[in-house]
C-alpha cells in the first residue's frame, strides 16, 4: 500500500520554501484571506464512491440487457429449460445480506476502538461470503447437471453472466476482506485512522445490496 | 452543394428533400454569419500595439438572445421532421402488393407470394438481386435478414431501412417513374459488402402485367 | 512502493524531492507530467499507424484494386502484390477508427493533457493517486498493444467496424476473423480499466486537491471540461464494458445475446454500444472545447465571453448525452415514436453546442488577438466543430436521415467533429510544449503547419458531404461497382489526394515536435502571458510543480483587466488594494 504518497493532500501545510518567492508574488501579502478548498471526504473514500459508480453501471448494462430479453419474451423462463431453485437461493440471500450485518459491525468496532471485536466480526463477514459462494457453485453444478449452460438458450447465457459477475465481485470483495482481515490482526487500524477498512466495508455493502436485486429479478420476476 | 441528389422518383422523396434543402439553407446561413464574424474580427481586433482588448466577461442579454434563437429554430425543424417521420413510419397507405426481401451474405433474396398468394409459404417465387415493382402503386416491403444486419438502399426512392435478423420491419414506397435504379446495401455486412447490390424495375403498368405473366404467373400454376 | 532508489542512480533531472533512477524517472513514472508526456508518446505514435490505415483506405476509394505503392511486401492474404483485397479492406477503416478514438484522442486529450494540466492547473502538487495513474498508463499502452497485435493473428484484425455491430461481430464466420475481432474487444476492455482507473484519478483531485481559493467556478474550462470528461468516462464507459463482454461471450462461450438463432437480440448490441458511443463522442469533444476556450481567451487578452455559459453548457452536454443515443439508428428499425423522441433530444443538445461558438465569436469580439500558431489551431477547432455540428443538424431530422444515414455525409460529419480535434489536440501541443518540454516549439513551422493542414483537412473532408448527398455508402470497397457512383468518383480521386497531402502537411509538425524537444529556445515561465497556475510554476515544472503553494485569487481570465498596466493578471497574483476578489 502506498502509504507514502507523493501528492500531500491541501490541507497539510506546505513545506515552506525560506528565500524562494514567485515571480509575481512581490510586493504586499494578498489582502483578504482565502479560504482553502476543504475536501469533502478522504481521497480514498471518495475514489471508492466513483468506483462503486462505475461498477454500478456495468451492472446496469447488463440488468438493462436482461430486462430487455425478459420483457421481449411472452414465457419466462422459456420452456425446456430448468427452474432456478428459488427457496435455497432465498435462504443464500439471507445469509449475505446478513454478512454485511458483520461487515457493519466491523465498523461499528472500530469507530468505537474495540479493536478485537473487528477481527473477529471480519472473520465471521468472510465465512458468511464463503458460505454464499460455496451455496451458489453447489446451485451451478446443479442446474448444468439438470442441462442450463451458457449456450441452452439467452436464459443460461443471461443467468451465468448476471450471478456469475457478481459471485466474481463476491470473490473478489472476499480476497480484499481477507487482505483487511490481515491488517486488522496487525493492528493497522486504530479507532482514528482506519479508511481501509471503510473503503472495504464500503465495497462489501455495495456487493452484498446487489444481491437482492439480482435475485428479485432473476429468480422471481 | 445538393444538386448531387439522385433523381427523386418517389411519392414522399420531395418531402424529405425539401426538408433537407432547407436546413441546408438555415445551416448555410448560419455558416456564412459565423465565418464572415470570425474573420471580421481577426481582422478588425489584430494585434496592435498600445491597443489593451475590451474587458469584458459577457453580455447576459445577447447570450440569451443566441440561446433562444437556435433553440427555436431547432424545434421549428423537429415539428416540420416529426410530420414528414410520421407520414413516412406511421401512416403505411395500404396497399395489395407486397413482397419480402431476406437479405444475406451478400444478396437480396426477393419473394413474390406464389400460388397460394400469400408471403412466407414454401411456395414463393425467389429472384437474386432483381425486384420488379409497377409504377404508381404502393409498394410493401416486409424486410429481414438471415445472416447479418443488412440495409436496404434505394438512393432514387430516399429509401433506406436496415433488415435485421431475427425480426421482420415492413417499409413502403410508391415509386412515380419508370425505370431501372440502383439498389445497394448501406450496412457493412461483411467482405462482400461492396458489391452487394440488385437492381429494382419499376414498370409502367402493361410491362409489368408482361412481366408478372412471364415471371409469376407462370410459376403459379 | 517501495521507496527504494535502484543501485547507481545517476542524476534524475525532475528529481528536485529525492533521486529517482531512470526506470523510476522515464518509465514507471508516478508524476502526472511524466505520464501526460507518455500519454502524448503514445498517441503521437498511433496517430501515426492510424493515418497511414487511412491512406491506405483512400488509396483503395479513389484507385480501386491497384497496388498501393510500397506495400508489395505485405503477403498473402492480406495483400495481393500491393491490391488490399475487400476482407483487409474492411480491416483497415475498422482499425482506423478504434485507433483514432481509443488510442489517439483518448490518450492525448484525456490521457496526457488531464494528466499534465489538472494538477498545474488547480495548483496542486500531483495527482490524488500517483500509483494509479502509473498504472492507468501502462494499463492503457498493454491495451495498445493488444490492439496492434491483432494486426499479427491469423485471419488479420477486427473487421466489423468500429462500431463492431451484432451479427456480424458476433460470430467469427461472418466476418471470417476470429482471433482478431476477440483481440479488438479484449484490448477495449482493457483499456476500460486504464480509463476507469484515470478518471476516478481526475474527479478525485479535481473535487478534493485544488489551491486555495481555488473555487470550481474560478478553474480553468480545460479543467471543467476534463472534469466532464472523467464524470462520463466513469459512467459511459462501463456500459460497454457490458456490452464487450457479452459480445465476447458470444464469440467464445456459446451463448447468443446477439444471435437471433438463439433467441438473441442484434439490435441490444447497437442500444447498448450508443448509450456508451454517444457519451464517447463528447468525452472526445470536450476537452478540445475546453483547451480551445482558454487559449481563445489567452490569446485574444480578452476574458472568456460568458464563463459560466461555458461552463453550464458543458454540464448540458453531458447530460442529454445520455439520451441521444438513439438518433444512431434511426433507420435500424426502432420504433418510429422513439424515433421522434430521440430527434427531439438531439435537436436540444446542438442548442449548448451553438451557446460555446456563439461565446468563443464574443471572445474574439474587442480583443487584441495574437495569432500564434496555437491560436490558428485554436480557431482552426472552432471553424470546422462549427462545420461539423451545423451538419449534425441535418441528421438530427429523422427523414433526412432516411437518406443520408451511412453514407460519406455522416462520414464527413463526424470527421469534422472528430478528426477536427485534432486542431485543437494541435493547438495544445504548441501551447504546453513549453511548459512540458521547456523549449519552444518553432511558430514559423507551426503557421506552415497549420496554414496546409487547415487546407488540406478542408479539401478532404469537405467533399465528403457532396459524395454523401450523390448517396455514395459509407465502408463500401469498391465505389467503381456502382452505376449511380460513377460521376462521383472523380470526387473521390479529389479527396484521396488531398488526404495524401493532409498527410504529407504533418510532416513539418514532426521536424517541429522533434527538433523542439532538443533545439528549440529555452523556455520562459509565461511565454504567452497567461494567467492559469501552470504558468506560474517553473519550466519546466520539477517534481512537486510549485516552489509554494499557490493560493488563487480570481478567475482565470482576467486579461486586459484595468485594475493591473499587463494585459494579464495571473490567478495567483496577490494585488494590494483588496481588489484581489474580482471575476468569478
Amino acid at each position: 500500500m502506498a502509504r507514502n504518497s507523493t501528492a500531500r493532500r491541501l490541507d497539510e501545510t506546505a513545506p515552506a520554501a525560506p528565500g524562494k518567492r514567485l515571480e509575481f508574488g512581490g510586493g504586499e501579502p494578498p489582502a483578504p484571506p482565502v479560504r482553502p478548498n476543504r475536501p469533502i471526504g478522504s481521497n480514498a473514500w471518495l475514489a471508492t464512491l466513483m468506483f462503486l459508480g462505475a461498477e454500478a453501471m456495468f451492472f446496469a448494462g447488463l440488468i438493462g440487457a436482461f430486462i430487455v430479453f425478459r420483457v421481449g419474451s411472452a414465457i419466462w423462463p422459456p420452456p425446456f429449460q430448468p427452474r432456478l431453485p428459488v427457496g435455497i437461493t432465498g435462504v443464500n440471500t439471507v445469509i449475505l445480506v446478513f454478512s454485511a450485518v458483520t461487515m457493519h459491525a466491523a465498523l461499528r468496532s472500530v469507530r468505537a476502538g474495540a479493536t478485537a471485536r473487528v477481527s473477529r466480526m471480519l472473520a465471521v463477514t468472510a465465512v458468511l461470503g464463503g458460505v454464499f459462494l460455496l451455496i451458489q457453485g453447489y446451485e451451478w453444478a446443479q442446474l448444468i447437471h439438470f442441462g442450463l449452460t451458457v449456450s441452452s438458450s439467452v436464459y443460461g447465457g443471461l443467468f451465468y453472466t448476471l450471478i456469475g459477475f457478481h459471485a466474481l465481485h463476491v470473490a473478489g470483495a472476499l480476497i480484499w476482506l481477507a487482505l483487511v482481515f490481515i491488517q486488522a490482526k496487525s493492528g493497522r487500524f486504530s479507532k482514528q485512522q482506519h479508511t481501509g477498512l471503510r473503503i472495504c466495508v464500503m465495497y462489501w455493502t455495495f456487493v452484498v445490496a446487489l444481491w437482492p436485486i439480482l435475485y428479485g429479478l432473476v429468480y422471481l420476476y | 452543394m445538393l444538386r448531387w441528389l439522385p433523381e427523386d422518383v418517389s411519392t414522399y422523396g420531395h418531402e424529405i428533400d425539401s426538408l433537407f434543402y432547407l436546413i441546408y439553407y438555415i445551416t448555410a446561413a448560419t455558416f456564412i454569419l459565423v465565418t464572415v464574424l470570425m474573420v471580421v474580427f481577426l481582422v478588425m481586433y489584430r494585434e496592435r500595439p498600445g491597443r489593451r482588448a475590451i474587458y469584458s466577461h459577457g453580455n447576459t442579454t445577447l447570450e440569451i438572445i443566441w440561446t433562444i434563437i437556435p433553440a427555436a429554430i431547432l424545434i421549428v425543424l423537429s415539428f416540420m421532421s416529426v410530420n414528414t417521420w410520421a407520414k413516412l413510419k406511421s401512416e403505411v397507405p395500404p396497399s395489395d402488393f407486397a413482397i419480402q426481401v431476406t437479405a444475406k451474405q451478400f444478396n437480396w433474396d426477393v419473394f413474390y407470394p406464389g400460388p397460394d398468394g400469400k408471403l412466407g409459404t414454401q411456395d414463393d417465387i425467389r429472384f437474386d438481386n432483381d425486384v420488379h415493382v409497377p409504377v404508381n402503386k404502393v409498394v410493401h416491403i416486409h424486410l429481414t435478414a438471415s445472416d447479418v444486419i443488412h440495409s436496404f438502399f434505394i438512393p432514387n426512392l430516399r429509401f433506406k431501412q436496415d433488415a435485421v435478423p431475427g425480426r421482420t420491419v415492413t417499409g413502403w414506397f410508391e415509386a412515380t417513374k419508370p425505370g431501372r435504379y440502383e439498389l445497394p446495401c448501406a450496412e457493412l455486412c461483411g467482405f462482400g459488402h461492396s458489391g452487394m447490390k440488385g437492381w429494382l424495375h419499376v414498370h409502367n403498368a402493361e410491362d409489368y402485367a408482361k412481366w408478372a405473366a412471364e415471371n409469376l404467373a407462370s410459376k403459379q400454376q | 512502493m517501495s521507496q527504494t532508489v535502484a543501485a547507481g542512480a545517476t542524476h534524475a533531472v525532475h528529481g528536485h524531492h529525492e533521486e529517482l533512477g531512470f526506470w523510476r524517472t522515464y518509465i514507471f513514472s508516478m508524476d502526472h507530467k511524466m505520464i501526460g508526456r507518455q500519454f502524448l508518446f503514445l498517441g503521437l505514435f498511433m496517430l501515426i499507424i492510424g493515418g497511414l490505415l487511412a491512406m491506405m483506405v483512400r488509396w483503395q476509394l479513389a484507385w480501386p484494386e491497384t497496388p498501393v505503392p510500397g506495400l508489395s511486401a505485405i503477403p498473402e492474404p492480406y495483400m495481393y502484390e500491393g491490391i488490399i483485397p475487400p476482407q483487409t479492406y474492411n480491416a483497415l477503416f475498422t482499425m482506423h477508427a478504434t485507433i483514432m478514438i481509443f488510442f489517439v484522442v483518448m490518450p492525448i486529450m484525456v490521457g496526457c493533457y488531464g494528466n499534465f494540466l489538472i494538477p498545474l492547473m488547480i495548483g496542486t502538487r500531483d495527482m490524488a493517486f500517483p500509483l494509479l495513474n502509473m498504472l492507468s498508463f501502462w494499463v492503457g499502452a498493454v491495451a495498445g498493444v493488444i490492439m496492434l497485435s491483432s494486426f499479427f493473428v491469423v485471419g488479420g484484425p477486427a473487421a466489423a467496424g468500429w462500431t463492431g455491430y451484432a451479427t456480424l461481430s458476433a460470430k467469427a464466420a461472418y466476418t471470417g476473423v476470429g482471433m482478431g475481432q476477440n483481440l479488438w474487444i479484449i484490448s477495449l476492455l482493457v483499456l476500460g480499466i486504464s480509463s476507469l482507473m484515470g478518471s476516478i484519478n481526475y474527479i478525485t483531485t479535481i473535487v478534493n486537491m485544488r489551491a486555495p481559493g481555488m473555487t470550481y467556478f474560478r478553474m480553468p474550462l480545460t479543467v471543467w471540461s476534463l472534469f466532464v470528461t472523467a464524470i462520463l468516462l466513469l459512467l459511459a464507459l462501463p456500459v460497454l464494458t457490458a456490452a464487450l463482454a457479452m459480445l465476447l461471450f458470444d464469440r467464445t462461450l456459446g451463448t447468443s445475446f446477439f444471435l437471433p438463432e438463439g433467441g438473441g437480440q442484434p439490435l441490444l448490441w447497437q442500444h447498448m454500444f450508443w448509450f456508451f458511443g454517444h457519451p464517447e463522442v463528447y468525452i472526445l469533444v470536450l476537452p478540445a472545447m475546453g483547451v480551445t476556450s482558454d487559449l481563445l481567451s489567452t490569446f485574444s487578452r480578452k476574458p472568456i465571453f460568458g464563463y459560466h455559459a461555458m461552463a453550464f453548457s458543458m454540464i448540458a452536454i453531458a447530460f442529454l448525452s445520455w439520451i441521444v443515443w438513439g438518433h444512431h439508428m434511426f433507420i435500424s428499425g426502432m420504433n418510429p415514436l422513439l424515433g421522434t423522441a430521440f430527434m427531439m433530444t438531439t435537436m436540444v443538445i446542438a442548442v449548448p453546442s451553438a451557446i460555446k461558438v456563439f461565446n468563443w465569436l464574443g471572445t474574439l469580439w474587442g480583443g487584441n488577438i495574437r495569432l500564434t500558431s496555437p491560436m490558428l489551431f485554436a480557431l482552426g477547432f472552432v471553424s470546422n466543430f462549427l462545420i461539423g455540428g451545423l451538419s449534425g443538424i441535418f441528421m438530427a431530422s429523422t427523414p433526412v436521415d432516411i437518406f443520408i444515414h451511412d453514407t460519406y455525409y455522416i462520414v464527413a460529419h463526424f470527421h469534422y467533429v472528430v478528426a477536427g480535434i485534432i486542431f485543437a489536440l494541435f493547438a495544445a501541443v504548441y501551447y504546453w510544449f513549453p511548459k512540458m518540454f521547456g523549449r519552444m516549439m518553432s511558430e514559423p513551422l507551426g503557421k506552415i503547419h497549420f496554414a496546409l493542414t487547415y487546407l488540406f483537412f478542408n479539401l478532404t473532408f469537405f467533399p465528403m458531404h457532396f459524395l454523401g448527398v450523390g448517396g455514395h455508402m459509407r465502408r463500401i470497397y469498391n465505389p467503381t461497382q456502382y452505376e449511380f457512383l460513377q460521376p462521383l468518383q472523380d470526387w473521390n480521386v479529389f479527396i484521396t489526394i488531398s488526404a495524401l497531402l493532409l498527410g504529407l502537411s504533418q510532416v513539418p509538425f514532426l521536424i517541429n515536435f522533434i527538433w523542439s524537444l532538443f533545439g528549440g529556445k529555452k523556455a520562459e515561465r509565461n511565454p504567452w502571458q497567461a494567467n492559469t497556475l501552470e504558468w506560474s510554476a517553473p519550466t519546466p515544472p520539477p517534481h512537486g510543480n510549485f516552489e509554494v503553494q499557490p493560493t488563487v485569487y480570481r478567475g482565470p481570465y482576467e486579461y486586459s483587466s484595468p485594475e493591473v498596466k499587463e494585459d494579464w493578471l495571473p490567478q495567483d497574483k496577490p494585488l494590494a488594494k483588496g481588489a484581489a476578489v474580482r471575476g468569478h
